[in-house]
């Protein structure tokens, strides 16, 4: 491997005759006067000059060239290969010409690839194309994680690739982008994985209830049992939030989750909510008012005129009460308090609180928080600004030399569909305390993991802060161009992203100072829902034959003319509830798959045990 | 075209249809065929391609290899002249490297020419003489059984007399066939034969000329011991679909090989191409001297200032 033709201090066309280069491999270039340089391959090409491409002079006549073959002579062999190689530190001076190239040894580029101590780190995959240099680093960081490739499973060859979790207090936030079947979901579970392994708290927020570690991969060389390290919550069956505990603020931002307030609202809850308030004390003054309002005062003053049960009596008392001081409250903007305060009682939120949640953080657990994105995102509104309120007071009483505050630890949140939790260009009940994580967490040692298959649709401000991101396979232009814009992606790689196969990603982070190119290491757990839709009408098909095939043997054979008792004896039995017409239907299957078997008869149609 | 002169126009015009009457006046394609196996010029034969067993039948006996020359000399007033030549010898195979001769010239270092044109005769029989050269060194080096020469046989007999006694009679003691492949052919042995019967236009029409289109893909024509040159032996071949056919070369003494020559040669020209074998294009672009390497070779050694003393003036036309 030489370097050849025009050169510049950044940038060198490498040719070789017997290697074909891979991209993202390092080498290095021995410059007589500047000395071993390393350089990444960005551009891989093979060029065969006796197989040009012109269109009009045609493909050499394949007979011929197997002629030459039994000669001797494979023209295939003539081939060169010819990479284009960026620098990793930009040299003083361009690069001599026709200087050797080589594949480095582990030793020389390990400040390249690998950062930080690795019980530290996370451990989140391999490092691409670096076999031959991973074959003369230490034994110890050989093997260690298992990959899953082209349907294979096997151990990985290369340099792995461990992302530091002491620098999150320099760098905090991760990103992690990708469209559906890119594994973006398998490197934000390996991610998690990590995190459990180090037992750092987390919550991850998982609107698609996948986020499950219980269960182990099949064929899996090293089993982690994780059981201990995660727990999961649903909210308004686990976990909620307490009524009574929820300030104002909290309040309107819990309102305006379920459908944002209007400004009339908003004042109307500022001036409704009282200190001390229960569910059900604020709810009666809502509906009260709500009463009174659509009443109005004159009908009130009327009923308090006649003569009323004690009971009822007070009612009208009270309305009138209500009526006289929140006298500037629009009906319309209580009864739309009213709605959504109900919704959020439906959905069990406030029969629970967040202490569950707290205890396992305090224990160094991961978090799952379940429930559909909307409860999500109100419910994490509150859970978010709570512990980060917590943590951040915490910290900041230590800061002022106050030790009395209660101890509460730093933790990663992370969460899917990131683009809903803190969008751009609209509002949504999290954006406000994720941007503020995002702008100030690193500070409290509060850091994010942030996925979502449309980093466009993410909050600008928040997109700026994720320090490390892991690109996966994008297709969409706007989001290579996001991508792009927000990264230190080489226009070469962003080519290359809409054609990366699932599981292979692009990491962009300061503390490489480049792009690395890593693969995603197979998680040690799947998610429950791997079953595949087809596999599971199948099953479900097949069980139900053999229960209704369970169900009617006692009462074979079955006469066709005699069907009625027939389903009369049956359901009586199995307690199912056929009727003439579905069984029949159900027997005519039976027989097409060959369970049952069907005989002419005078008498019309039997139906028979297939085995007689 | 629009704003090219009338008069130009016209004058072409005729021209080119003095050329198209020319080949007109060539009798028909059968009658050529009759006339040249009549006269006894020489014998149509077909070639076969060879199999695999064939070709494993000689590479047993030794290897084939392909010998090309190539020269380019730098733009420039003569005697300002500097001439690259470069001639190789491969053998078929991936294992081995190539014999590469090289040599450079100037009429200013070597400071006995007295026109151009001696300059330039005297580099082509170098050229001829670096090629046989390699081939001679082939013959140590790889011990081979067929060497394809690039160019007839006879320019090497005439243009490097000394160093091609020495390559024949090697050839001829180890057994080692000779073969030049000519991709034009200029002479005209046909029509000379058949003087008598062709029009008087075509009286010197070359070989090529009288065999354009006639030949069937794969067909010969040998031509008849005694009528080429003294101690060869030629045969015209059409070695692809390219009508215009190709020239084989033998030595007199080697004639006993003609017919497995012809389907070698054959065999190793791709059929939708030129005609050339595939084996002889390889290493016709592996020798070439591209003027780009020329450029850079006297901007290294000659510097920019010399270049632009010799650079001649046509050069830096702006249109």
């Amino acid at each position: 491997m030489q370097v050849v033709g025009l050169t510049t201090p950044h940038e060198v066309y490498v040719a070789s005759k017997e290697r074909k280069f891979r991209i993202n491999e390092l080498v290095v270039i021995e410059d007589p006067y500047q000395g071993n340089l390393i350089g990444e391959v960005v551009e891989s090409n093979s060029y065969n000059r006796f197989i040009p491409l012109s269109i009009g002079s045609g493909i050499h006549d394949a007979d011929v060239i197997e002629s030459l073959k039994h000669l001797g002579y494979s023209i295939s062999e003539d081939e060169i290969n010819i990479a284009k190689v960026k620098l990793l530190t930009e040299a003083n001076f361009p690069i001599v010409t026709g200087c050797p190239v080589r594949l480095p040894a582990f030793d020389e580029v390990r400040g390249y690839l690998l950062k930080g101590k690795r019980e530290d780190a996370l451990l989140l995959g391999e490092i691409k194309n670096t076999e031959e240099t991973a074959a003369t680093m230490e034994d110890d960081l050989k093997g260690l994680c298992d990959m899953y490739s082209r349907g294979k499973l096997y151990k990985t060859q290369n340099v792995p690739f461990f992302l530091d979790l002491r620098s999150f207090q320099q760098y905090p936030h991760i990103g992690v982008f990708g469209g559906s079947g890119s594994g973006k979901s398998f490197g934000l579970r390996v991610i998690m994985e990590e995190i459990m392994k180090h037992r750092f708290p987390a919550i991850m927020l998982d609107p698609h209830y996948e986020m499950e570690f219980s269960e182990s991969q099949e064929n899996i060389s090293t089993i982690q049992d994780f059981t201990q390290y995660f727990k999961k919550f649903q909210i308004g069956e686990h976990i909620g939030v307490e009524f009574k505990h929820l300030s104002r603020k909290d309040l309107l931002a819990l309102l305006s989750a379920v459908s944002p307030l209007t400004d009339a609202m908003s004042s109307a809850v500022e001036e409704l909510h009282l200190h001390g308030d229960t569910y059900l004390s604020f709810s009666d003054r809502l509906e009260l008012l709500s009463e009174a309002l659509e009443k109005g005062r004159g009908k009130i003053e009327q009923a308090l005129k006649q003569d009323l049960e004690p009971m009822e009596k007070d009612k009208y008392k009270k309305m009138k009460e209500l009526l006289e001081k929140y006298q500037n409250i629009p009906l319309p903007s209580v009864q739309g308090i009213t709605w959504r305060l109900r919704r959020l009682h439906n959905s069990g939120l406030f029969s629970h609180d967040i202490k569950p949640v707290k205890e396992a953080m305090m224990q160094g657990k991961l978090v799952v928080v379940q429930g559909p994105i909307w409860l999500l995102q109100v419910f994490s509104t509150y859970l978010l600004s709570n512990i980060y309120r917590q943590r951040r007071e915490y910290k900041d009483g230590e800061l002022q030399g106050q030790t009395a505050q209660e101890y509460f630890p730093p933790f990663i949140i992370a969460t899917d569909e990131a683009h809903n939790f803190a969008p751009k260009g609209r509002d949504a009940a999290t954006k406000g305390i994720i941007t503020e994580i995002a702008q100030e967490g690193r500070k409290y040692g509060v850091f994010l993991v942030l996925a979502t298959q449309r980093p466009t649709l993410l909050d600008e401000t928040v997109t700026a802060q994720l320090n490390t991101k892991i690109i996966f396979r994008t297709v969409r232009a706007s989001d290579i161009a996001t991508i792009s814009e927000e990264t230190d992606i080489k226009v070469e790689e962003a080519r290359r992203l809409p054609y990366l196969p699932s599981g292979d990603a692009f990491v962009s982070s300061p503390l490489f100072g480049r792009t690395v190119a890593i693969r995603v290491r197979y998680p040690y757990t799947r998610s429950p829902h791997t079953q595949n839709p087809l596999d599971e009408i199948q099953i479900h098909r097949v069980k139900s034959e053999d229960k209704l095939l369970e169900a009617i043997k006692p009462h074979l054979p079955i006469y066709a003319a005699n069907f009625a008792r027939a389903v009369e004896e049956i359901n009586k039995t199995s307690g199912q509830h056929y009727e003439v017409r579905t069984l029949k239907d159900a027997l005519e299957t039976l027989v097409e798959k060959g369970r049952l078997k069907k005989q002419s008869s005078p008498l019309g149609d039997i139906y028979l045990e297939s085995g007689i | 075209m629009l704003d090219l002169d009338i008069s130009l126009k016209q004058r072409f015009e005729q021209v080119a249809n003095e050329m198209r009457l020319r080949l007109k006046q060539r009798p028909s394609l059968d009658t050529l065929r009759n006339m040249i196996s009549d006269k006894g010029i020489g014998t149509f034969a077909k070639c076969h391609r060879l199999g695999k067993k064939d070709l494993l039948r000689i590479v047993e006996r030794g290897k084939i290899v392909g010998v090309d020359g190539s020269t380019n000399s730098s733009k420039g007033h003569f005697p300002y002249v500097i001439t690259l030549q470069q001639a190789m010898a491969k053998p078929c195979s991936n294992d081995e490297s190539a014999i590469t001769i090289t040599d450079a010239l100037s009429p200013i270092t070597m400071g006995n020419f007295s026109s151009e044109e001696e300059y330039r005769e005297f580099v082509k029989r170098n050229l001829a003489g670096l090629e046989v050269k390699a081939a001679v060194a082939a013959i140590d080096e790889y011990s081979p059984k067929v060497i394809l020469l690039d160019g007839s046989l006879v320019r090497y007999k005439i243009e490097a007399p000394p160093l091609w006694q020495k390559l024949k009679s090697l050839a001829l003691a180890k057994n080692i066939i000779l073969v030049g492949v000519v991709e034009g052919i200029s002479t005209n042995l046909i029509s000379q034969c058949l003087k008598d019967d062709l029009a008087e236009a075509i009286h010197h029409a070359s070989d090529w000329e009288i065999l354009f289109g006639l030949l069937d893909v794969g067909e010969r024509l040998e031509i008849a011991q005694g009528l080429f040159k003294e101690g060869f032996r030629t045969f015209f071949m059409r070695s692809s679909i390219d009508p215009k056919p190709i020239g084989i070369d033998l030595l007199e003494e080697q004639q006993i090989y003609l017919n497995e020559v012809a389907n070698l040669v054959y065999t190793l020209t791709p059929k939708d191409g030129r005609g050339i074998p595939l084996w002889l294009d390889i290493i016709d672009k592996s020798v070439r001297i591209s003027d780009k390497v020329m450029e850079g070779l006297l901007s290294t050694y000659l510097g920019e200032d010399y270049i632009e003393f010799i650079r001649p003036k046509r050069e830096k036309r702006e249109f």
